[in-house]
C-alpha cells in the first residue's frame, strides 16, 4: 500500500490529522512538543501527522504539507533497531512499530533520515510513536484513517507502481507541476509520494540522498549474527576444553594422595 | 538457606531474560503493533476511500477573525462542507491550488450545522466583560434587529419571541452604558441608501443594478467572485458601522467623551461582522468604528455569566438620541427587508409622498423563496425591476445567470449570506427546528413593522435631527465620510 499526496489539492483543513488522532487515540489536548520558527508545529508523541503551512518567503503561494512516516522501501529505523521492535511488513509495505519488543534505546530516533520517530517522554513506560499507515486497516486493504478523510482528493491510495505511473502521468500533464516524484528514489524510496507545483526543498522537504541508508551499514552488519554465532561457538568450544581439563585432572588424582597431602599439611 | 539475591543468581536471572526475549523476538512473536485503539465516524470505516456524500471538514484559518473550531470536537462528519458548499458556494468554487488564502466569507453557515459543537464563533465575551469592568471605558452597545427576535429562545422562551425592551433591560443590568438600536441606523442606512438609488437611477446609469452592501457575507463574496461588480455595490456602510461612526463622533461630541474612550459592541445574528469591524476601509481618521461584536448565542452566554434571566428582567426603552426606530429599520433582518425599506423611501424621495399601502405590505419580496422577484412602479421614476436572493449558493446562480444575459433586468438587487437573512444568521440560536424557526423570526420582525407607529425611516425624528444637526443631508460630504465606504478587490487571493 502507497500513498501519493497532491500537495497543489490541499486546502489545509487538517481533517488528515484529526482521523489519526481519533483512530489511533491521541491526546488532543497534548501542547505541542516541537513548533519551529516559522510556526509550523513538528511531529511529536501524540501528532503522528502535522499539516505544516508555507506561504510567503520564497514563494507567494499557499501551501500545505502533511508530513508523516515515509514508510521507507528500507527503514533505517529499522535496521537501527537490534530487538526487532520497528519491522517492515512486506505485504503493506508499512512501517510498523511493536512496543512489546522494544526495549527503549531510541536508536530509531537517530537514526531516521526525516526525523520522524518520537518518543513519549512523559510516560512512565514510555514507548517510540510514529505513523503506523493504520497497519491494521491497511492489513484489511482498507485505506489508511487520513486518507479516508481526505474530502479534496490530495490523498490517494493504492498500489505503488501504480501510484508512481499516475504521478509521473500528472506531471506530464500539467506543466505547473515540479519534475520530481518526492519518495520515488529518496533514501531508496518510500511508500508515501509527493508531487507538488512549489520546489520541494522551499515546503521544508529535506534533500537526501538517493541511497538507502541501510546500505552503508549492510555490508559489515550482515556479517554480526554469525560473528556473533562463530564468537559464542568459539567460547563454548574454550569452556568446554577447560571443563573437561578440571574433570580429567581430578580423575587421574588418587583420591588417597589428597587424603596423605591433607594429613602432611 | 539465604533469601538474599546472590551476585550469581542475579546474574543468572538477568542472562535467562535476556535468552528469554532473544527467544521471543526470534521466534517471531511481536506483540500488537501500536496505535489503532481510537475510532473513526462510520463513513470512514471499512473501505473508507469510498466515495460518499459527506466527508472530511472544511478549512479554517488559525487567522481567521470570524470562526474557529475546536479539533477535540470534530468528528468530521461533513457537515461543514455541506453548508459551506451547497448552501454558502464558497467551498469548491474556486481552483486548486491555492493562491493567497483560505476562502472564507465568515458567514458562519458551518457553525450551525456543526453537531458536536466544534466549530464556533471566535468568543469576545471575556474582552466586553473586560471593557465592562474598567471604568475609564463608556462601553456602547447596540443590537441587531434580526437578535431581538432570536435571543429569546436561548432562554427557553417560544420561537419568534419579540424580547427587544427585555434585551435593552438585560443590557442595562448587564453594565452597559447606553444601549442604542441597530435599527435606527438601518433607518440611517436607508435614508442613504435611497438617495444613492434614486442618484444612481437618475444620474450614474452604469452603476445600476444597484446591490446592497449591508451583508458583510455578500460584500466578501462579491470581492472574492464577482469583483467586476464591486462598483455596483452601493457604498453604504453597513447599519452596525454606520452606528459605530456615529457614535464615535456626534455621540462622542454630544456627550463631550473622548472617542478613545468608548468601547462600541453590537449584538449580531452574524459571525462575518467580526471580519467587517476589522476591515481597514471602513476607519474614519484612524479609528475604528466598532470595537467588539458579539453574536446572539455570545450575548446569552454572557448574561448568563452576569446571572441575568431573560426572562424575568425589567424591560427598558432603547436610549435616546439614537435609539428610535421605524418599522423599515426593523424589517432589515429578514430577507427583503433591506429591499422593502428602501423602496418606502426611495419612493419618498422621488415623489415627496409616502408610498402607497401595498408597498408598506410588500408580500412578492417577503418569505424564504430563494429568488424573489417584484416591480415598484414610482411616478417621476417609472417602474422599477427588483429582484431579492438569499444563501450565497442562489446568489451565485442568479449572478452566473446576469453575466451569461450580458445585462441585468433588476435595476435593484439585495443580496444576503445567509438563508432567510439575518434571522437565519451564523450568530443566531440553533434550534430544533432551523426552518421552522426562521418562519416565526420573520413572522415576528414582521409584525414588529406592522405594530410600529412610524413605517418608513424618513419619518424618524431622531433620524431628521441627526441630519439637522450633524450629516445635513444625504450624501454630504460628511456623510460620505462617516457613512460610506470603499471595497477590497479579493479575487487574486483565490484565482489566478
Amino acid at each position: 500500500m502507497a500513498v501519493l499526496v497532491d500537495i497543489t489539492k490541499c486546502i489545509g483543513c487538517e481533517g488528515c490529522t484529526v482521523a489519526c488522532k481519533r483512530y489511533n487515540n491521541l491526546n488532543f489536548k497534548a501542547k505541542p512538543r516541537n513548533v519551529k520558527e516559522d510556526g509550523n508545529v513538528e511531529l511529536d508523541d501524540n501528532r503522528w501527522t502535522v499539516i505544516q503551512e508555507f506561504h510567503g518567503e520564497k514563494n507567494d503561494k499557499l501551501r500545505f504539507v502533511k508530513k508523516q512516516c515515509l514508510h521507507c522501501k528500507e527503514p533505517a529505523c529499522a535496521s537501527a533497531c537490534f530487538s526487532k521492535a520497528i519491522q517492515k511488513d512486506e505485504k503493506t509495505g508499512a512501517v510498523v512499530y511493536y512496543p512489546d519488543l522494544c526495549v527503549g534505546c531510541r536508536y530509531c530516533l537517530v537514526a531516521c533520515p526525516y526525523s520522524i520517530p518520537k518518543y513519549q517522554w512523559n510516560e512512565q513506560f514510555p514507548q517510540v510513536s510514529k505513523c503506523q499507515m493504520c497497519s491494521e486497516r491497511v492489513s484489511k486493504g482498507d485505506a489508511p484513517a487520513c486518507v479516508s478523510a481526505c474530502t479534496t482528493g490530495a490523498l490517494t491510495s493504492g498500489d505503488r507502481d501504480e501510484l508512481l505511473k499516475k504521478a509521473h502521468e500528472i506531471i506530464r500533464s500539467d506543466s505547473r507541476y515540479i519534475n520530481q516524484v518526492y519518495g520515488e528514489h529518496e533514501v531508496g524510496g518510500a511508500e508515501w509520494l509527493y508531487i507538488s507545483d512549489v520546489p520541494f526543498e522551499d515546503l521544508g522537504f529535506k534533500e537526501v540522498t538517493n541511497v538507502p541508508v541501510t546500505s552503508y551499514t549492510k555490508s559489515y552488519l550482515s556479517k554480526v549474527p554469525g560473528l556473533a554465532a562463530c564468537w559464542a561457538l568459539f567460547l563454548s568450544g574454550i569452556a568446554f576444553y577447560n571443563y573437561r581439563v578440571d574433570k580429567n585432572r581430578n580423575q587421574i588424582q588418587d583420591p588417597h594422595d589428597n587424603d596423605d597431602q591433607d594429613k602432611e599439611g | 538457606m539465604s533469601n538474599k539475591m546472590s551476585r550469581r543468581k542475579f546474574l543468572k536471572v538477568v542472562a535467562g531474560s535476556g535468552v528469554l526475549g532473544f527467544g521471543v523476538m526470534a521466534s517471531g512473536c511481536k506483540g500488537k503493533p501500536s496505535g489503532g485503539d481510537g475510532w473513526v465516524s462510520s463513513q470512514y470505516e471499512g473501505k473508507g476511500d469510498f466515495p460518499v456524500n459527506l466527508k472530511g471538514r472544511v478549512a479554517i484559518s488559525a487567522t481567521n477573525p470570524s470562526i474557529e473550531r475546536d479539533d477535540e470536537k470534530c468528528i468530521l462528519c461533513g457537515q461543514c462542507v455541506d453548508a459551506c458548499k451547497n448552501v454558502m458556494g464558497v467551498y469548491g468554487n474556486y481552483p486548486l491550488p491555492l493562491k493567497q488564502e483560505i476562502a472564507c466569507v465568515g458567514c458562519g453557515q458551518c457553525v450551525m450545522q456543526c453537531p458536536s459543537g466544534a466549530i464556533t464563533e471566535k468568543s469576545h465575551v471575556r474582552k466586553v466583560l473586560d471593557a465592562i469592568d474598567d471604568d475609564t471605558k463608556h462601553v456602547v452597545v447596540q443590537t441587531a434587529p434580526a437578535t431581538k427576535v432570536s435571543l429569546g429562545e436561548e432562554f427557553g422562551m417560544p420561537q419568534g419571541t419579540s424580547v427587544g425592551k427585555k434585551m435593552a433591560g438585560a443590557l442595562k443590568a448587564a453594565g452597559f452604558d447606553s444601549v442604542f438600536d441597530t435599527c435606527f441606523a438601518a433607518d440611517l442606512t436607508i435614508m442613504e441608501e435611497a438617495s444613492e438609488f434614486v442618484h444612481r437611477l437618475t444620474k450614474k446609469k452604469d452603476e445600476i443594478p444597484h446591490l446592497t452592501s449591508c451583508c458583510p457575507g455578500w460584500v466578501k463574496y462579491c470581492e472574492y467572485f464577482y469583483p467586476e461588480l464591486m462598483h455596483n455595490l452601493s457604498t453604504c456602510k453597513s447599519p452596525q458601522n454606520m452606528m459605530g461612526a456615529t457614535i464615535k463622533s456626534f455621540y462622542a461630541e454630544k456627550m463631550g467623551i473622548d472617542p478613545s474612550n468608548i468601547v462600541n459592541v453590537s449584538i449580531m445574528p452574524c459571525t462575518a461582522k467580526k471580519f467587517e469591524v476589522a476591515r481597514e476601509e471602513l476607519e474614519v481618521d484612524g479609528q475604528q468604528d466598532m470595537d467588539y461584536v458579539l453574536t446572539t448565542r455570545e450575548l446569552a452566554v454572557l448574561l448568563k455569566h452576569k446571572g441575568i434571566d431573560l426572562n424575568t428582567v425589567a424591560e427598558a426603552e432603547y436610549d435616546s438620541v439614537l435609539g428610535e426606530s421605524t418599522g423599515a429599520g426593523r424589517i432589515f433582518g429578514a430577507t427583503g427587508g433591506v429591499t422593502e425599506a428602501a423602496v418606502r423611501t426611495a419612493y419618498y424621495l422621488a415623489t415627496g409622498s409616502n408610498p402607497p399601502a401595498d408597498l408598506l405590505d410588500w408580500k412578492p419580496i417577503r418569505g424564504m423563496q430563494s429568488v424573489k422577484e417584484a416591480t415598484a412602479s414610482i411616478p417621476g421614476v417609472g417602474a422599477v425591476n427588483i429582484a431579492v436572493c438569499h444563501g450565497l449558493e442562489n446568489v451565485r446562480q442568479l449572478l452566473d445567470g446576469i453575466k451569461a444575459a450580458g445585462s441585468s433586468k433588476w435595476q435593484f438587487i439585495e443580496f444576503m449570506a445567509c438563508p432567510g437573512g439575518c434571522i437565519g444568521g451564523g450568530g443566531q440560536p440553533k434550534s430544533m427546528d432551523a426552518v421552522e424557526a426562521k418562519k416565526k423570526r420573520i413572522e415576528a420582525i414582521y409584525k414588529e413593522d406592522t405594530g410600529a407607529e412610524k413605517r418608513c425611516s424618513h419619518d424618524n425624528a431622531e433620524i431628521q435631527s441627526i441630519y439637522r444637526d450633524f450629516f445635513g443631508k444625504p450624501l454630504s460630504e460628511k456623510a460620505e465620510k462617516y457613512l460610506h465606504t470603499t471595497f477590497v478587490n479579493r479575487h487574486g487571493r483565490l484565482f489566478d
